[in-house]
């Protein structure tokens, strides 16, 4: 009979594995640590973003911007006022839930973040920016517009996006641009809205600057459905029945895209279809899948600017990785991780203090965006945040569809369609 | 459909299935993909998609549910729902969080009967929906595949003791109620866009369908999503569409106090 094999560790196998590790632990006294202890050290971001749940399209497009931004950082020789530390991204996913994305944040920082970024949602944002303020950790938001996050008086919390104000005040000015330009003015108009706290504060907001402006557009109706929803049909013939001339949709990925076909199905009239500032309109797969129907949608967005050399390089090393362009969320969170890495590098260190000190000096030009230079007021507001307004045009190069067409010191295009054809005669 | 499925496996095997929207969340994508590689429409691939789905019913049965069937109710529902996340990340993995919303032939057709207006895909899977009910409705009662199955379903014991393969028997149900789930993906396709996430939520109304007709009565699944389809399409005439959910929910509630075994019974 065989004897059993020993699967345990006989005397020799031992004597040599202890030999190796004390040889090891004598190497590493002296030549081996060295090159370690002489490495820069790591500073961690962490970034929380919808990464699942009905915004992932965009979460995930925001952890690449960020992530570029960190890796082109590090590329570059890491923040040199601290011997080069190289930039960590510590990814969080916020599941498009408040409630996760501040249990994400807590990890995050546990998990030794020196600065937080993200969130793309407002709601999401105010949960994390509650949370940065009880742990002093500074809170750079890349993406989340709603003014309340940064209206209580809050230490830690900046933000490099545009606020739902000044969404709404760009909006205006857009709007009567395109009116007097085209001396058409309509009559009424019914606004959309997802039931999420940027859409309700955003909806909100824009029939009360709709009312304060002046603009002889009366607003027939306000129509709101759940984040994530499957079917308009029901909301589309109440829309149909308030018979509006134009439509305010303030949306989310994916209902636009409903709302569109829709509008299409049950043939409402209108003479455009212009967005207050909300994504849903301009992203290259809905661009793709709508084609004409997408054609002559306006939206007031803060936007990338295709013509500065900080987006073509950071266009080109996005396209190279994901196999499709730098879009304004992800062009957005990669600003995001280079204002930290500007700030950083002021401050020397990643003491909060020291970070805030640097935070409020900040003045950053280099970035992708339509925007003017990034400067912090006392709220944590970015001063030179702008938008532009963009509107889908026909063109042989998908890619080329969607054109900036005022400011004109950004525009791509000289002509704005409006009125548009209805739908359903292209 | 979707509710027609959950109530084919409820009613065999008494598990709830809650990976049944990302089950037909896959089916969408199969379809999507055969639409993108080959140009062929969704109906046509409707088969095809039902029997990819239908093999992959199978195997989940096979190497999951068949081995947590005796277990407590609570412990069935936590491979259930790993299976479905599971099933969610893969499509996030393979197919990006993108949503995708083909143009298929006839996605964008309506009928018009004076003014009121008649949404040709929805015409084609409500058709559909009824014609694929008869014949799993045919197939129980008439073959006998389907007598084994409703045999396996009144009396596991008394199955095996006939010499029924009640194993396979639940493998074939439950993969039939994939398949079904996969035929109402395919035919949703065209009316809404497509993305990862999709699958929680209509297996959460799949349920709430299954609630109200009578758990495991499969003509109880077809009427339930019918009232319910109705039910939340007329209040948004006269409540904010936010509150759809929650006269789903109340739905559920006054038939759960007052018949607690659905309009038209089915198990306890």
């Amino acid at each position: 009979m065989d004897q059993p094999k020993n699967k345990g560790m006989d005397r020799r196998t031992f004597i040599k594995t202890s030999t190796m590790i004390g040889l090891g632990v004598a190497a590493s006294s002296f030549g081996v640590p060295k090159l370690l202890r002489a490495a820069p050290p790591t500073i961690k971001i962490g970034s929380v973003q919808p990464a699942t749940g009905p915004l992932a399209v965009i979460g995930v497009g925001q952890r690449r911007g960020n992530q570029l931004a960190v890796d082109y950082i590090n590329a570059m020789g890491g923040i040199k006022s601290m011997d080069g530390a190289k930039l960590e991204l510590l990814l969080g996913d916020s599941e498009s839930k408040p409630e996760v994305g501040r249990s994400e944040a807590d990890r995050l920082i546990n998990g030794g973040a020196k600065v937080m970024t993200g969130p793309f949602q407002s709601g999401v944002a105010m949960a994390i920016s509650t949370l940065c303020e009880q742990r002093q950790v500074p809170f750079i938001m890349d993406v989340a517009a709603l003014d309340a996050i940064t209206d209580k008086g809050k230490k830690y919390t900046f933000r490099v996006f545009i606020t739902v104000s000044g969404l709404l005040e760009g909006g205006i000015k857009y709007l009567k641009m395109v009116t007097d330009m085209k001396k058409v003015m309509p009559k009424r108009a019914v606004v959309t809205n997802t039931a999420d706290a940027f859409g309700k504060g955003m909806s909100g907001g824009w029939v009360k600057f709709m009312e304060k402006s002046g603009l002889p557009i009366e607003i027939v109706d306000r129509v709101e459905f759940p984040l994530g929803i499957h079917d308009l049909s029901a909301e589309v013939a109440r829309i149909k029945a308030a018979k509006p001339d134009i439509l305010f949709p303030v949306s989310r990925p994916g209902d636009g895209i409903i709302l569109t076909r829709e509008l299409y199905k049950q043939r409402v009239e209108l003479l455009g279809i212009y967005g207050p500032g909300s994504p849903g309109w301009y992203e290259p797969d809905v661009i793709k899948d709508l084609d004409k129907l997408i054609y002559y949608v306006m939206v007031n967005v803060p936007w990338i600017n295709p013509s500065s050399p900080v987006y073509k390089q950071a266009n080109a090393a996005f396209e190279k990785a994901h196999n499709r362009y730098l879009d304004t969320n992800s062009a957005y969170a990669y600003t995001g991780v280079l204002v930290i890495a500007d700030i950083l590098e002021r401050a020397a260190s990643t003491d909060p203090e020291k970070i805030l000190a640097a935070t409020r000096q900040t003045n950053f030009k280099n970035h992708p965006v339509v925007s003017g230079p990034i400067q912090f007021d006392e709220k944590g507001d970015n001063t030179g945040a702008l938008t532009a307004l963009i509107q889908v045009q026909p063109d042989a190069d998908l890619l080329k569809r969607v054109k900036i067409v005022a400011p004109t010191e950004f525009a791509q295009s000289d002509k704005i369609i409006f009125p548009a054809p209805q739908l359903w005669k292209r | 459909m979707i509710a027609l499925g959950l109530s084919l496996i409820f009613g065999v095997m008494g598990v709830i299935n809650f990976a049944h929207g990302q089950m037909m969340v896959m089916a969408m994508y199969v379809s999507y993909w055969i639409f993108v590689l080959l140009g062929l429409d969704p109906y046509l691939s409707l088969v095809v998609v039902a029997a990819i789905i239908f093999v992959q019913g199978y195997l989940i049965q096979a190497s999951v549910v068949n081995r947590i069937l005796d277990y407590p109710e609570a412990m069935q529902v936590l491979p259930l729902v790993s299976m479905g996340l599971i099933l969610e990340n893969l499509a996030l993995l393979l197919w990006g969080p993108d949503y995708r919303s083909p143009q298929t032939a006839l996605g964008l057709e309506t009928l018009w009967i004076g003014p009121i207006m008649i949404d040709v895909s929805r015409l084609i899977a409500f058709a559909l929906a009824i014609l694929i009910t008869f014949l799993i409705f045919i197939l129980l009662k008439k073959t006998n595949i389907g007598k084994c199955i409703r045999a396996a379903s009144d009396n596991r014991t008394g199955a095996i003791v006939v010499g029924i393969n009640v194993d396979r028997i639940y493998n074939t149900s439950f993969a039939l109620g994939a398949a079904t789930t996969a035929a109402a993906g395919v035919l949703l396709l065209p009316l809404m866009p497509l993305s990862p996430h999709l699958g929680h939520d209509f297996t959460l109304t799949a349920f709430i369908v299954v609630i109200l007709g009578g758990m495991g009565n499969l003509i109880g699944a077809l009427v339930g999503g019918l009232i319910l389809g109705v039910a939340e399409s007329v209040s948004t005439l006269f409540l904010p569409a936010t509150l759809k959910h929650a006269v789903s929910f109340s739905i559920l509630i006054i038939i759960m106090l007052f018949r607690p075994q659905g309009l038209f019974g089915g198990k306890k």
